[in-house]
């Protein structure tokens, strides 16, 4: 809300700074946003008398003029307008000045002829787009004042941020209602005299309402011999200060009141209202209807109307409709004042994205009791601007009239909700400035009646509240708590965010960035992963296609890191996300199955600097091993690793299985879906399933085995296998064996020799076995007979040789 | 030759031989080559029977001198060699040659600043809980004293999957899960994700924010405000100011936004001779909402308002990294790149 210092004025006499007003207001809760100063482009300009107007001997289109703009001699000025004319007051730029736009006035020559400065249109002085003619200032302006102090324009304008309780502040009446409050003054609401005349004309438009619970009151007034125009200079540039935009002297009025009081007003052109009859009713469903700013809208049954005796005239309490607007011709004028129920005024702005100041303001609520005063003030004022009669009387339907509540204000509920030992004779003032009017004070058990225009005010805790907000909320003193809590209300299972933090140290202790994605993508980057379409989550109203799916993997977003990665130039990643990813589910009360995942990302090099590192790149056995450490960091068991054969979106993909259950899959992403991120290299992932890590991390506990007392022994053996013979064969082989006697079994080293031609490829796998007997050290012959076994059950069940 | 000139003459002869080794391994040579099972010295004691008995007591006793001797020619010439292989190694070490530095991972700023504050509150004895990201309309909006048609629903832009499912617009829906699971007394902080529909430079349509509950007897806004001063002077100093101001919420009665001293300016709204950015020489910036939880809020969950009162808060965490390292830009926080990740170790 924009609030003019000069109209404040008008209705509080604020004698402080405008700091002084800032801080009041912002620590009273109404948040001073910004300090405006809409005329400093204007600051320039001067009030010039044009005292000579003769046309220009070589250009038919221009005058010369002299002007006095209260120096010795008048200026010389060349003037374009076709309004110019001897005796005017015009607004005047001197040469050195500069414009609004930046521009800077120069002396020049126009045709032959010096000019010392610029006579201004409306459009320069910010006013309107009129540029063809200048502006005419008032008579009585003097030469060579100040043009901004001359017309008392609103220099300063604070932009105020009003919480939506706090409706009654949406004016200056309001904003004034605080100052005073703040500043402990009287309020000064400038008086208005209305002249009613003729005959009594309360019957000439009957008000029906059809539903008092959507229209509480609504109040008509009628005037006629209107002469439209455009309104004084001064109202328009204060509706330019705050924010409006002149039309007419009729509208502009109405705006006037409704920025200085808060209510709503609509002026109809009586003439085009048929039937002698205001009616306010719900829509027809599909009803058709032309608003005033030309757009057609189809109606719903709840839409509130205002209707004549044949058609919709307006939509109740949000814009009026363009077959019964205020024209040129109109003289006849019904001038609206209602209360209407603001969620009704909300469901139909809101529907039809049409938010106007009036419904602004409805939404909020207005205050009832001065519905009938907004209008004779509007009448009042209309009726000194266009000339207008205000006829005799008020066409009226009040059938929800305000009921004030009767609410309960203990003050020891008071000091114990605030922690503060307010007084009980400081609440009863306060509660009284605020309007209030209450009865028992002298009992703990208080009934105090709101007045009309807080319609916040509905329960004990609103009084509370203003108690705090005029105390001061920042005088509280703060007390620390003791926290009081049960033992069952511990959680004592790791929950997500306990063992995601698990997770998130781990990754960053053993050298991961982590990386954080938005939680959507677009469906297309979920195609790009050939994944399914029928458990998506699509949001109905996303900022954007690429945001416009929940994810169901995380592996988009860590492709996006990447390509940007690789466009600033970092060779190197290893970066890991821990996030929920969002699947349809109906038996869930959110109708969406969030599931935690924790997926890693390694890409290119494998180290980030140099010497003494040597150069080398990541591959699948720095995913699997960082997998394999996590896993024993979660002491959830060995993994094995199956290979999958149609991933998605990864290939080789390899399952990662704990215990008979899958914990998730690593592998190396398509190179089609790299290669649209722009990966030149492999890109190695891990995608893994948290909920299920967590359920196995939590049942796992540490058991501690006592340490052997002898020595071991150990023995190496080379195997020459196909090189299609996966390792864990051999593993599983001598696992199979089951000799009590060896204890661990490590693949040691890997070498490929040349493959003579035609015979098959092998590798030499060399292995170490370690032995250990559990009650003596053990001799060459006992690990000799061991090893024998070993090899033994290899060459049979193998095709291997040792 | 005496077998006794004999031994004293090894000492000489040890010496010259020592003259001429520059190793370890010549002197060891020398000392199998004297002191050895077949060396010189044993080699002349092996010819101490052809003395008389009378004779052999003194040439056992210089043999054992001798064999002193040697000995410690032997010694004194390792650990001079020693010495020299050390200062040699010394002189040759290079201390700014570069470490051979394990991988270096890194938080999310975004973690980082989230633990921080759940572990300050940890430490008061909250409890952390988590919930849904996607929400109903009920824990969003109504549960919280936001009815439709409500004015304040335009405090929030919300992205909807369907008239009635919202991905969460605050981590308060948090409050009405927990207080529906459970009695009073209670304190939560509930950490995560949250969604606007709102995307420019100062607002990402993801952001993450952290809520906090305490509900019991007699809970007041003095207690949050002690709640709040400990917690935010734990985060930014102790010299942070924090200011208290009238607010909106729908689901807190009294609110408060509360300010802190802006720790760009130290509250002076200047930063050499420059009005300070951050606060916009006002020397406060806005760091989070809060309140007295509303009754109706209590009526929801089925907490009889007239016994129990409780406060709750809630704080946008990508603000608080931003004051605390200095984060000039919100999008750079979902950018990941390494270089700006890297700084967060
Ligand atoms: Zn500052």
């Amino acid at each position: 809300m924009l609030l003019s210092i000069n109209w404040l004025k008008e209705f509080v006499p604020f004698t402080g700074t405008i700091q002084e007003l800032d801080d009041a207001l912002t620590m009273l809760g109404l948040e001073v946003e910004e300090v405006l100063h809409p005329f400093e482009g204007i600051k320039p300009m001067v009030i010039g008398h044009v005292v000579e107007c003769e046309k220009h001997p070589e250009a038919e289109k221009l005058s010369v003029c002299k002007v006095d703009v209260g120096e010795e001699e008048p200026l010389n000025i060349v003037c374009g307008a076709p309004n110019v004319r001897k005796g005017l007051k015009v607004a005047v730029v001197k040469v050195g000045s500069v414009m609004p736009d930046g521009t800077k006035i120069k002396k020049t020559k126009l045709r032959g002829i010096p000019s010392m400065g610029m006579i201004c249109s409306e459009r320069e002085l910010g006013l309107s787009d009129e540029h063809d003619g200048i502006m005419e200032l008032p008579e009585e302006l003097v030469p060579g004042a100040n043009l901004v102090e001359s017309l008392n324009l609103d220099e300063v304008v604070l932009d105020i941020s009003i919480t939506p309780n706090r409706a009654d502040s949406l004016s200056v009446l309001g904003i004034a209602r605080e100052v005073a409050l703040a500043f402990d003054l009287p309020l000064t609401v400038p008086e208005y005299n209305l002249v009613e005349s003729g005959e009594d004309c309360s019957e000439e438009v009957a008000i029906e309402i059809a539903d008092a619970d959507k229209c509480y009151c609504y109040y008509g007034r009628i005037l006629e011999g209107a002469a439209i125009a455009q309104s004084p200079a001064w109202m328009r540039y204060r509706l330019v200060a705050v924010g409006l935009r002149p039309i007419s002297n009729i509208v502009d009025v109405t705006n006037y009141i409704m920025m200085g009081f808060g209510q709503p007003l609509h002026a109809f052109d009586l003439d085009r209202i048929e039937g002698a009859k205001i009616v306010v009713d719900t829509a027809e469903e599909g009803e058709k209807f032309v608003t005033l700013d030309e757009q057609e809208r189809t109606l719903k049954a709840t839409d509130l109307m205002i209707k004549d005796g044949s058609k919709s005239v307006a939509l109740a309490g949000v814009m009026g409709g363009a077959n019964s607007e205020i024209h040129d011709g109109s003289t006849r004028i019904f001038l609206e004042s209602a209360v209407f129920q603001p969620a009704s005024v909300r469901r139909t702005a809101r529907r039809l994205a049409l938010s106007s100041d009036a419904s602004f303001r409805f939404e909020r609520g207005v205050d009832q009791l001065n519905c009938p005063e907004a209008m004779d003030r509007a009448a009042a004022m209309l009726a000194e601007l266009t000339g207008a009669t205000v006829r005799t009387g008020i066409c009226k339907a009040e059938p929800k009239p305000w009921v004030a509540p009767e609410l309960q204000f203990r003050p020891q509920r008071c000091r114990d909700l605030l922690g503060v030992d307010v007084e009980d004779a400081f609440c009863k003032a306060t509660l009284e400035k605020l309007g209030c009017t209450i009865t028992g004070a002298d009992t703990a058990d208080w009934t105090v009646v709101p007045p009309s225009n807080r319609l916040d005010y509905e329960r004990e805790v609103d009084f509370i509240e203003e108690v705090a907000r005029v105390y001061g909320m920042d005088r509280i003193e703060p007390v620390l708590p003791q926290v009081k809590r049960t033992l069952e209300a511990r959680n004592d299972d790791c929950n997500e965010y306990e063992f995601w933090s698990l997770i998130k140290a781990w990754g960053c202790g053993l050298g991961l960035n982590e990386a954080i994605n938005y939680s959507f993508v677009g469906h297309a980057d979920l195609d790009l992963f050939n994944l399914p379409k029928d458990n998506r989550i699509t949001i109905m109203n996303p900022l954007s296609s690429e945001q416009d799916a929940m994810r169901t993997e995380l592996a988009p977003g860590l492709l996006q890191n990447l390509r940007h990665n690789l466009g600033h130039g970092n060779m190197g990643l290893r970066l890991f996300e821990l996030a929920h990813i969002f699947e349809a589910d109906e038996t869930s009360d959110t109708t969406v199955r969030e599931s935690g995942r924790l997926n890693i990302l390694f890409y290119g090099d494998r180290f980030d600097s140099a010497y003494p590192r040597m150069a080398s790149e990541a591959e699948y056995a720095d995913i699997k091993g960082c997998v394999e450490h996590l896993l024993a960091h979660l002491h959830v068991g060995v993994p094995s690793f199956t290979l999958v054969e149609d991933h998605a979106w990864m290939s080789p993909a390899v399952n990662v299985v704990v215990n008979d259950q899958k914990v998730g899959t690593i592998g190396r992403i398509n190179p089609e879906i790299a290669d649209a991120y722009n990966a030149k290299k492999d890109v190695w992932f891990a995608d893994l399933d948290t909920d299920v890590l967590r359920t196995m991390y939590v049942a796992s506990n540490i058991k501690f085995a006592s340490l052997p007392v002898h020595q071991s022994a150990w023995n190496d053996i080379t195997v020459i296998a196909p090189i299609t013979l996966n390792v864990q064969a051999i593993f599983d082989q001598v696992a199979a064996t089951k000799l009590p006697l060896l204890e661990k079994m490590e693949l040691i080293d890997v070498f490929v020799p040349e493959a003579s031609e035609g015979a098959e490829e092998t590798r030499n796998l060399t292995f170490r076995l370690t032995f250990r007997h559990s009650s003596k050290t053990l001799k060459d012959k006992d690990v000799d007979k061991e090893r024998k076994k070993v090899v033994k059950s290899l060459e049979n069940a193998l095709p291997v040789r040792i | 030759m005496s077998l006794i000139h004999e031994l004293e003459s090894l000492v000489q002869e040890l010496n010259s031989g020592l003259d001429q080794a520059f190793s370890l391994s010549e002197v060891e040579d020398l000392r199998v080559a004297f002191l050895g099972r077949k060396g010189k010295l044993a080699q002349i004691m092996q010819r101490l029977p052809e003395l008389s008995p009378e004779e052999r007591p003194e040439v056992g006793k210089t043999a054992n001198i001798v064999k002193g001797k040697l000995t410690g020619m032997l010694d004194d010439c390792k650990t001079k060699l020693e010495n020299a292989a050390e200062a040699d190694k010394l002189a040759k070490f290079d201390p700014s040659m570069p470490g051979r530095m394990p991988w270096q991972g890194s938080l999310h700023p975004v973690t980082k600043v989230m633990t921080e504050i759940c572990d300050i509150f940890k430490g008061l004895g909250y409890d952390i809980v988590t919930g849904p990201e996607v929400e109903n309309d009920f824990y969003n909006f109504e549960a919280l004293n936001l009815p439709p048609e409500h004015p304040a629903r335009d405090m929030q832009d919300t992205l909807y999957v369907t008239d009635n499912i919202l991905l969460r617009t605050h981590t308060s829906p948090m409050q009405a899960r927990t207080m529906l699971k459970q009695e009073p007394p209670l304190a939560i902080i509930a950490p995560g994700k949250v969604y606007r529909r709102d995307s420019d430079l100062t607002h990402t349509p993801m952001f993450h924010q952290i809520e906090g509950l305490l509900v019991g007897e007699k809970v007041s806004l003095a207690e949050l405000r002690g709640t709040l001063t400990a917690f935010l002077q734990e985060v930014f100093g102790p010299e942070t100011k924090v200011r208290f101001r009238p607010s909106f919420f729908p689901f807190t009665e009294p609110s408060v936004e509360v300010d802190i001293s802006c720790c760009m300016c130290g509250g002076e709204g200047v930063v050499d001779g420059q009005p300070c950015r951050v606060c916009k020489q006002t020397g406060w910036v806005e760091i989070l909402g809060c309140g007295m939880v509303d009754p109706e809020v209590f009526k929801k969950v089925g907490y009889d308002p007239e016994k129990y009162t409780g406060f709750a808060f809630g704080l946008g965490v990508e603000r608080v990294a931003m004051l605390k390292y200095g984060i000039g830009d919100l999008r750079m926080f979902f950018e990941n790149d390494v270089r700006f990740l890297n700084q967060f170790i």
